[in-house]
């Protein structure tokens, strides 16, 4: 039976190719965009699942008020991680580490720089990396270090790296006590290519050293794992208060809190106190979209197959009078959509090979077909059955309902509400389009729009290099001559932290006029004579810093809101007190972005510290071509600090990758936009063909008693064009929620203004007109003595 | 076998009725070779369809081998009606997707007969319409009058004790249209019930009985 079932559908797929076309490739790409999506969403939820101790890890975070909201920080003082591991029994171990940061290491004529973390001894244990060589307690010993494969073999090739002496910054030596596999890709810590000595730090840095005891200076990582069977909640109500108990409470109250590593990638954003999700939103949202594409296809499916029901009646008709019965008659169109979603399986699975590295290259990941997963199968097979169930559902019912002595005498006409289900359906279909092309407009201007925004100084051949090892700074004024002789460096200067970022801040400021309850955060920056030329900042009032003025150590330069902040009418030479310190306004500078571009720009300082600096800052001339520049500026990097690779960053790419994540969003929805369309779209041509076949008659009709091309054009295409227009309306709407609602996570944003609403209406419109147009032109031109006399 | 009893077909259009059928009355005996006709409208095809049970009457009472068909739903009706009729048509409804042999299977299959069997039963009927060459076939490889001979084929295959034509000669020309009605006539002999509706005189005259209808009334 089910053989006689399939042959009829097979043969009647080879005889209707365009039909089958349409619904087997809608289908696949229907599928493969919720396959492509289902991988991805697969991909978020197993986040760092690789950790063994994934659902005991959490990091400690504090919340702090500055001013009126409370905000959120992981980093943290170090004597907060003996507190917990000494008087908290619900430990199973603490560690305190630093950031992932840059680290040159060398080793024989091997230098390379590479970032990893300096950490308590436990803290392998604790995170399970997979040793190659070596064991979990091979940072017990302060000058040993635990290498990644990719990093050892870097530096040894095939040597066997253990026991190998790598030097540090060129500061320490350390000897390797372990190897691990690289963390995987979906792993916080998947960057972390080598594990070192918090002790070996301690020792090395001497904010680090001086900060060991101090509980007011926050600037590091805490990481704990729990015992067996202890609740993080209350566990983080006990700790919550541990500062504010101590003597001096400091003023920002900070209070300590557990966040758990289930809920570090997709439950990372805080507001105010409480978390209020992140990443989860996305994957929902795209979860979401993936689920709907889907549904498009299957409406494709159902619409195609029940405007074909009239040619399919008649076989309903024979096969009821040989006595098929009504549930065999809906257990055979089951079986047809199956076999249809069946072969469209095997397409999306050729489909989704091809298009994941394009998909991979758009949402950053590394993402495979997981062919030797049976849970995968599983999932892909249940989809199939899912997918021909929904879109086998509704023909299957339909058209086993027909009468055969209606059909079989040629009297079926289908009645005039039988559209009505394919018309709802198809304005579900273009609402969805609609509304996906509304949420990729928005995504791109608010993107254009932030990347529009003035960022206070010209990144324009601007690269910086950070000082890792001790040797560059010590020749720092050799090296800035050097430089300036080479004739294609323009200027030079040094700073504490990249441009590119926010390095850190203080509340302990105070001025003139400051209310003594409030401690707003001010960003801090210690820079060198030079820094404003070199990154060509906007002096909005007063001078920038300058060797001809003997007190400028004692001077303060503050960007623009600063300014307002402190609430200053004449600003020059007032004082603010910082650090123990009073230091003299000298200058205004127009705001620099610094942290996010859709913020707005924190209130920020500057003062001179040579000794702070870490990073060079070099501007090019734009005389010289970049790479000669940079093969001069390397002969002298080479001649001073022979020990470091030369590697430097330009700044305009740093700035440029601030905007990633928002792109990459947009690419996404842009991704799913066009999917959306091509299969609402190939709908819709079907659909059209059915309808001018339909209507041949009537249109030959019409002809004859004098209608021209246009008039038939319009007939055929306004009952489409009408549907489309319905569609603009419920989208609408949904769209200016959804995103709406998607602005409001920044504060630097574009209003929702009409013309975007106007754009996606009008370009559907145009893609509706168009795909409407093929056949029913066709029909229009088409001879009225050829489809009358068919009739 | 067959005993009708003041059929009525009519349709309500608001207080309006519109009839097709008016209190028919018929008995049908097992080995019976009917020939209803009439002009058009006149509800021949609708009694055909009442009694093969694809279309129900208004009132009125049907009895099949005394079985109360009017009095019959879903399932019973169906088992009936696939057990003990076959129909002819005048378009010769083959399906198209399917070919000859797999036509001639397709009622079999709806009553689940099993694979041998089925085979044997197809050959058997191929060799006895002597259209064994033809079996790969499509329906639109064919002439209208080899369409209804399968047509026929299947409508007999699986042996039933009625057979419904409507109009089986309609669409042939009078060669063709004789050849069906022998066929007809020889299967009657063979013990098998037909009725059919007809245009033409001649191919009545096959017929054992004639009934004629005009406007839903027997005339005689």
């Amino acid at each position: 039976m089910l053989k006689n079932y399939l042959k009829t559908e097979w043969r009647n797929l080879k005889k209707n190719k365009v039909y089958s076309f349409i619904n087997i490739g809608g289908l696949a790409i229907g599928m493969t965009v919720a396959m492509i999506i289902g991988l991805w969403v697969w991909d978020e939820l197993s986040f760092d699942k690789f950790h063994k101790n994934y659902d005991h890890i959490a990091q400690v975070w504090q919340f702090v008020k500055f001013d009126v909201e409370k905000s959120s920080y992981n980093s943290l003082p170090i004597p907060l991680a003996a507190e917990l591991r000494n008087k908290y029994p619900e430990f199973k171990e603490v560690s305190v580490t630093t950031y992932n940061r840059n680290v040159v290491l060398t080793s024989g004529d091997k230098k390379l720089s590479r970032t990893g973390m300096y950490t308590e001894s436990d803290f392998p244990k604790m995170m399970t990396p997979k040793m190659i060589f070596g064991t979990y307690s091979g940072l017990a010993g302060i000058h040993s270090i635990m290498i990644s494969e990719s990093l050892a073999k870097a530096l040894f090739a095939s040597e066997s790296p253990i026991d190998k002496i790598i030097r540090l910054d060129n500061k320490a030596d350390v000897k390797v006590t372990g190897v691990y596999k690289d963390f995987p890709g979906n792993s916080s810590f998947k960057d972390v290519f080598f594990l070192a000595s918090w002790q070996l730090f301690t020792s090395m840095d001497g904010y680090a050293k001086f900060a060991s005891d101090q509980w007011d200076e926050n600037s590091f990582q805490i990481f704990a794992q729990l015992k067996e069977g202890i609740d993080v909640k209350k566990t983080s109500a006990k700790i919550k208060d541990i500062r504010m108990k101590m003597n001096y409470p400091p003023p920002y109250k900070p209070e300590f809190f557990l966040h758990p590593m289930n809920r570090w990638h997709l439950y990372g954003d805080f507001k105010n106190g409480v978390n209020i999700g992140g990443l989860i939103k996305l994957v929902r949202l795209f979860g979401f979209a993936g689920i709907f594409i889907l549904l498009l296809a299957c409406i494709n499916f159902m619409n195609l197959s029940t405007a074909r029901s009239e040619k399919r009646a008649r076989e309903v008709g024979i096969r009821k009078t040989l006595g098929s019965a009504r549930s065999q008659l809906i257990r055979q169109f089951f079986s047809e959509s199956l076999l249809v979603s069946c072969i469209a399986l095997l397409l999306c699975l050729i489909i989704a090979e091809l298009l994941l590295p394009f998909f991979n290259n758009i949402a950053d990941k590394n993402m495979v077909i997981l062919w030797t997963n049976p849970f995968f199968w599983l999932i892909a097979i249940a989809f199939c059955l899912l997918a021909g169930l929904i879109a086998g559902s509704y023909p299957a019912l339909y058209l086993s309902s027909f009468q055969p002595v209606k059909v079989l005498k040629g009297s079926f006409k289908a009645g005039r509400f039988a559209a009505l289900p394919r018309k709802v359906l198809l304005v579900f279909q273009f609402s969805i389009s609609v509304a996906l092309i509304i949420g990729t407009i928005v995504v791109f201007r608010q993107i254009y729009y932030a990347k529009d925004r003035s960022i206070g100084y010209d990144y324009n051949g601007l690269i910086e290099m950070s000082m890792n090892t001790p040797d560059l700074h010590k020749h720092y004024d050799a090296i800035r001559t050097d430089l300036l002789n080479t004739g294609v460096v323009a200027e030079v200067s040094e700073s504490r932290g990249s441009i590119v970022f926010d390095y850190g801040g203080t509340t302990g400021i105070s001025w003139k006029g400051k209310s003594p309850d409030m401690y707003p955060l001010l960003m801090s920056n210690e820079i060198t004579f030079d820094y404003g030329k070199t990154i060509g900042w906007k002096i909005l009032e007063g001078r920038d810093f300058s060797k001809k003025f003997a007190t400028d150590s004692a001077a303060m330069i503050l960007n623009q809101s600063a300014m307002q902040l402190m609430g200053f009418k004449n600003p020059l030479n007032e004082i603010v007190r910082y650090g123990g310190k009073d230091y003299r306004i000298i200058g205004i500078v127009d705001n620099m972005i610094k942290g996010s571009p859709f913020e707005a720009v924190k209130p920020s300082f500057f003062t001179i510290n040579y000794s702070a600096a870490n990073v060079i800052n070099i501007k090019l001339s734009s005389q010289t071509a970049t790479g000669i520049a940079l093969n001069k500026i390397e002969d002298v990097f080479k001649k001073y600090n022979p020990a470091s690779p030369f590697e430097y960053k330009f700044v305009d790419e740093q700035y440029a990758a601030k905007f990633d994540h928002e792109e990459r969003i947009g690419r996404l929805a842009g991704f799913f936009a066009i999917l959306a369309i091509l299969i609402s779209c190939l709908g819709l041509f079907g659909l059209t063909s059915f309808v001018a076949e339909q209507r041949t008659k009537e249109i030959g009709i019409r002809k004859v008693l004098g209608a021209n091309v246009l008039n038939v054009w319009q007939l055929l295409s306004k009952e489409f064009l009408l549907l489309v227009f319905i569609s603009l309306l419920v989208a609408s709407p949904v769209a200016w929620y959804f995103m709406n609602g998607w602005l409001e996570n920044y504060e630097y944003r574009i209003e929702l203004s009409l013309w975007i609403f106007g754009v996606a209406a009008f370009s559907v419109l145009l893609i509706t007109l168009l795909t409407v147009s093929f056949h029913t032109i066709k029909a229009a031109t088409a001879n009225p003595v050829k489809s009358l006399r068919y009739e | 076998m067959i005993k009708i009893k003041s059929i009525e077909k009519y349709y309500s259009a608001g207080s309006l009725k519109t009839y097709v059928l008016r209190d028919i009355s018929l008995d049908v005996r097992e080995g019976e070779f009917i020939s209803i006709m009439g002009p058009s409208g006149s509800g021949k095809s609708t009694i055909l369809h009442i009694l093969g049970m694809l279309d129900t009457p208004t009132a009125g009472e049907y009895y099949f081998f005394d079985e109360a068909v009017h009095n019959m739903k879903g399932k019973k009706l169906s088992e009936l009606h696939k057990s003990y009729i076959g129909f002819v048509f005048q378009q010769y409804h083959l399906i198209d997707e399917l070919t000859v042999y797999e036509n001639l299977e397709t009622p079999l299959l709806y009553q689940k007969i099993k694979g041998d069997e089925r085979r044997g039963k197809v050959a058997e009927i191929l060799d006895r319409f002597n259209i064994v060459a033809k079996k790969d076939l499509f329906p639109n490889q064919l002439s209208g009058g080899q369409q209804q001979l399968v047509a026929i084929a299947r409508a007999i295959i699986a042996n039933p004790k009625l057979i419904l034509a409507d109009e089986p000669t309609g669409n042939l020309h009078s060669e063709q249209g004789r050849e069906i009605m022998d066929l007809l006539k020889k299967l009657n002999k063979q013990g098998t019930t037909i009725i059919q509706v007809t245009h033409s005189d001649e191919f009545a005259q096959y017929g054992s009985r004639i009934i004629k209808l005009k406007d839903g009334w027997i005339e005689s």
